[in-house]
């Protein structure tokens, strides 16, 4: 993200010592460059040489000095930004200050809706895998209810019964996260192919970027938590006496 | 060792499968329980390993109220006890041997040891040369000497069999007898359901008789 900062034609040194001091140690910022107004003039003039009468006939230069900011697109949290850029724009000396807000606001709030959807349908997924799960668990109780009988009638504990049974529900949980994983990573693969066209300059800015390694783990620790619960609640059920 | 007071069960109404029962089985007690089918034999067995509770009564084994136990310590009692049940209740889908030696399983015990006391347990009802094989191509009779088997393997100290010799012809019935029998002489109780006289002239110490749900008498040969 890029704002640029118009300074005062008449700023003191001191004045603009500061503002560069201040750009220049805030860790948000990856690089700041001052232009002074000669070279604001000369930029405009190559840019646009068309209109390059107009400002022949001015007496002075028109355009004033300026510091441009890049901020670093790590880390970076629009909020800390937008109260810098707040922050700086009160130091005296400093004219206005020019950035894409707007622009920012829609795609953070497209992007808070997206996230919003992304949770809602996870959860949804997750209730639904848990239920399923817990089905599975259920028509294998089901089918193996003799064992089960002989099993407690020889005196087996209630956990000897249930293991086998947790762990098919903590490995199908796994299974499951794996292969959501896996199509995952298909699905990011062919995306971008399919809609590149079609989404022109947005396919620049959003980055289709995979989960990280932790994330990964996290979705198949996630998946056997789920397939435990879901055994759980069946076998606690269907196993009572 | 096993006392049973009062004990009642009623499964439909109006008819009673056990009124009034009051029994005592002393250790090392070798007792038969004999009477017509349906005059509440199986239910009685099934009272003292308690698949199913009285709808009145007592029992105590051991010196604890068995109705008393909670759900899941109610296999500490179980492990004291071999039981053969009438319809054997066998796991078809696995071999003989895992059949009986699940009991030593769930006791955890090393694997090694679960196959030498298995293939003695298989031995002793003449049954070891079908251990790896499935249940379901056994006949009655050997299906009832791999539950006969499995009820004995642990050496338990309480055996509970329903008619375990009902399937077997006499001289294996004979066998299966003299076997608890030898089980009975190092110390176990044994509790045998049966309506087979022969066995009972033969074998008979204590022998409980039921008639409609009523013990009828009680003769100690």
């Amino acid at each position: 993200m890029l704002a640029v900062f118009f300074l005062q034609k008449d700023i003191s040194e001191p004045q603009q010592k500061a503002i560069e001091e201040e750009l220049n140690k805030s860790p948000l910022v990856s690089k700041s460059r001052y232009v002074d107004s000669q070279m604001a003039l000369e930029r405009f003039k190559e840019k646009f040489t068309e209109l390059q009468g107009i400002v022949k006939n001015l007496d002075t230069n028109p355009f004033p000095p300026s510091f441009e900011v890049t901020f670093k697109e790590k880390a970076l949290s629009y909020d800390n930004v937008l109260s810098f850029i707040q922050k700086v724009k009160a130091m005296p000396g400093i004219e206005d200050v020019q950035f894409n807000q707007d622009w920012v606001d829609r795609m953070q709030s497209f992007s808070r809706l997206a996230k919003a959807v992304g949770f809602f349908l996870g959860g949804i997924l997750i209730l639904a895998s848990f239920f399923i799960i817990s089905n599975i668990i259920k028509i294998n109780v089901y089918s193996r209810k003799n064992e089960i009988e002989i099993l407690r009638l020889v005196g087996a504990t209630n956990i000897f019964i249930k293991i086998p049974f947790l762990i098919e529900g903590v490995v199908l949980g796994i299974i499951g996260g794996m292969f959501s994983l896996l199509l995952l990573l298909f699905l990011i693969q062919i995306f971008p192919i399919y809609l590149g066209s079609s989404l022109g300059v947005l396919n620049e800015l959003i980055n289709f970027r995979y989960l990280s390694f932790s994330q990964s783990i996290n979705i198949i620790m996630l998946g056997g938590l789920i397939g435990f619960l879901g055994s759980m609640s069946s076998l606690s059920r269907f196993l009572k006496t | 060792m096993i006392e049973l007071y009062r004990i009642w069960k009623q499964y439909q109404k109006p008819h009673w499968a056990l009124s009034d029962v009051t029994l005592k089985i002393d250790p090392g007690d070798f007792c038969f329980i004999t009477g017509p089918s349906g005059s509440g034999k199986t239910t009685l067995l099934k009272i003292i390993y308690r698949e199913i509770f009285p709808t009145q009564g007592q029992i105590i084994i051991d010196k604890r109220n068995i109705l008393r136990i909670s759900d899941h310590k109610i296999y500490r009692l179980r492990r004291e006890m071999g039981i053969v049940f009438q319809d054997f209740r066998l796991m078809f889908h696995k071999k003989v041997f895992d059949n009986v030696g699940v009991v030593l399983q769930v006791l955890g015990v090393p694997r090694k040891e679960i196959r030498r006391r298995v293939f003695n347990a298989l031995r002793m009802v003449n049954l070891h040369h079908k251990m790896w094989e499935y249940p379901s191509y056994l006949s009655y009779g050997e299906q009832q000497r791999v539950a006969i088997a499995r009820a004995v393997v642990n050496r338990p100290k309480i055996i509970l069999a329903d008619e375990p010799t009902g399937n077997l012809d006499p001289e294996l019935a004979f066998e299966i007898m003299s076997l608890f029998k030898e089980i009975n002489r190092q110390g176990a109780t044994i509790i045998i359901c049966t309506h087979d006289r022969e066995l009972i002239r033969h074998f008979g110490q204590k022998i409980v008789f039921l008639y409609k749900g009523k013990l009828l008498r009680k003769e100690t040969l």
